[in-house]
């Protein structure tokens, strides 16, 4: 009788605690959406994968008459790489291109853009959970993991400011705990007015908006026949990559947290065995089969771009 | 003339000849002194003052040995220690200039290897990505090099793995780039679907 009651007190304590872990850890991820989306701060953080570090400053503040939002996110080192948001207008400059615009909501960077959206909308594919609390930045911080339902993906852990919910520390982890890349803070500085360099872009001219040719139903004569639960299209085009000349048909598919770009080209090697390498998190794959090269990018493990790779297969109907 | 001569002998023994010169002259004749020498050990063995054994021409002996001694032992010694030093100057004088070349060589290194340092720095600037970019075969083991082709095929192993890092280069920018473009393309996707649903 007591064994049977000190088990149902044990059921009914740990049930609670594991609803109120991903409870806590929900209402943390609420805040850091929040805090992203409404505090004026400039913060410095670092960039740390495969013994390299990039330093990065980071503007954010919410314009008092307008209320829209500029952001000003710059590398360090190196040729000038800055990203300026002004509302739904982001304008990158690098040195490869011309600056350009273009209409979206927020910057694509280091830092995950699902982390100022909703990030609820994740849960089929990720865990939540509230872990525990230690000193990062010389700041009191809360852990959130963000673990992988599947072995398809990477897990991240969070490190929040406990006062205003702010990232301090993200990590990103295989599955076994191996540390693959982090983004590490060094300075966070909250103020009532957004910073003098985001009152200028306010004024500045910003690039030209960039005419995008809208997505059309493309009808490439190959499919994917697996991809990671959760992993949904996002774009798709014909285009050339930069760098090579090679013109190559893409698809770019999401889980909300990372994206994967799938190339396939026809290509003059026969067969050419699977090659990848690991820069941080993000794995580049490539293959050769049967003329048909292809191509896997994005922050997931080999195995999973190995088997997205594997699972493509070319239409009979038109293959020549 | 002897016999005077063996006379004066016999007189200075008997202390009769008080002339040192006479002495002195006893002293420098080989004969007059062997004959003093005899006379005194005949007085010796007479008085029965005399050693065990008798070594005639011990005094000769010593002397030998004491005019050898310094003429075999110190040059000896001496020889020895001029070996000694001539060997060491010569490693000297041969350490000297390896030494220098040993040196000229590292410092040659230290350049090549801050040349390379260098050139690294400036790749760096350019093109972040192939210096940490590093190559592995999926199964995890290399094919295996034939000797019979090792030249050529190194060449083009080179080759390949040139060709390879800038596939993996231009794929990673492009995926970046992508990833900025199609923010636009999920907005409007999205504005599609609403478009779509309100049509309906």
């Amino acid at each position: 009788m007591k064994l049977i009651s000190s088990l149902l007190l044990l059921v009914s304590v740990s049930l609670p605690t594991m609803a109120m872990d991903n409870e806590e850890a929900e209402s943390w991820i609420v805040r850091l959406s929040e805090s992203l989306n409404q505090l004026n701060f400039n913060t410095s953080f670092v960039v740390v994968k495969n013994n390299q570090a990039e330093p990065y400053h980071w503007f954010h503040g919410v314009d008092g008459e307008t209320g829209a939002e500029l952001e000003i996110l710059s590398l360090l080192n190196g040729p000038r790489r800055d990203i300026l948001r002004r509302g739904d207008v982001v304008s990158y400059i690098e040195p490869e291109l011309q600056p350009y615009s273009v209409n979206s909501p927020r910057i694509s960077g280091p830092i995950p853009a699902i982390f100022s959206q909703d990030m609820t909308t994740l849960v089929d594919n990720y865990e939540f959970n509230a872990v525990g609390r230690s000193r990062v930045l010389g700041k009191p911080a809360q852990l959130i993991r963000i673990e992988s339902r599947d072995e398809h993906r990477f897990g991240h852990w969070l490190w929040l400011d406990m006062e205003t919910g702010l990232p301090l520390k993200i990590a990103l982890l295989t599955r076994k705990g191996q540390l693959l890349e982090q983004v590490q803070f060094t300075h966070l500085v909250i103020s009532e007015q957004p910073a003098e360099s985001l009152q200028q872009l306010k004024q500045a001219d910003l690039p030209p908006i960039l005419a995008l040719p809208q997505a059309a139903m493309n009808n490439f004569n190959w499919q994917i026949d697996w991809l990671p639960p959760g992993f949904k299209k996002v774009n798709s085009s014909r285009h050339r990559i930069a760098h090579t000349k090679q013109p190559v048909e893409f698809m770019l598919f999401s889980d909300g947290l990372v994206e994967v770009s799938v190339y396939v080209n026809p290509s003059q090697q026969s067969q050419r065995p699977v090659e990848y390498v690991m820069n941080g998190a993000t794995v580049v794959l490539n293959q050769v089969v049967n003329n048909v090269e292809v191509s896997v990018v994005g922050k997931i493990p080999s195995n999973t771009a190995k088997a997205i790779a594997d699972s493509i297969q070319i239409k009979a109907s038109t293959a020549p | 003339m002897s016999e005077s001569k063996f006379e004066t002998v016999s007189a200075l023994m008997d202390n009769d000849q008080q002339n040192i010169e006479e002495l002195d002259r006893v002293s420098e004749d080989e004969q007059l002194a062997e004959r003093w020498e005899n006379y005194h050990l005949i007085g010796d063995i007479l008085r029965d003052d005399v050693p065990d054994t008798i070594v005639p021409d011990l005094s000769a002996q010593i002397a030998q040995a004491i005019a050898e001694e310094p003429t075999v032992l110190a040059p000896k010694k001496s020889k020895s220690r001029e070996l000694f030093t001539a060997a060491k100057a010569k490693v000297v004088q041969l350490g000297k200039p390896f030494g220098q070349v040993a040196i000229a060589a590292s410092a040659a290194g230290l350049m090549i290897f801050g040349v390379q340092q260098t050139n690294v720095a400036e790749n760096d600037t350019v093109a972040p990505i192939p210096k940490v970019i590093k190559t592995m075969p999926f199964g995890g083991v290399a094919d295996p090099v034939s000797l019979n082709y090792q030249t050529p095929d190194r060449e083009a192993q080179k080759q390949a793995y040139i060709q390879q890092q800038r596939r993996f280069q231009a794929l990673l920018a492009d995926h970046n780039q992508q990833i900025k473009l199609s923010a636009v393309n999920k907005d409007a996707a999205k504005e599609e679907q609403k478009v779509e649903e309100t049509a309906k």
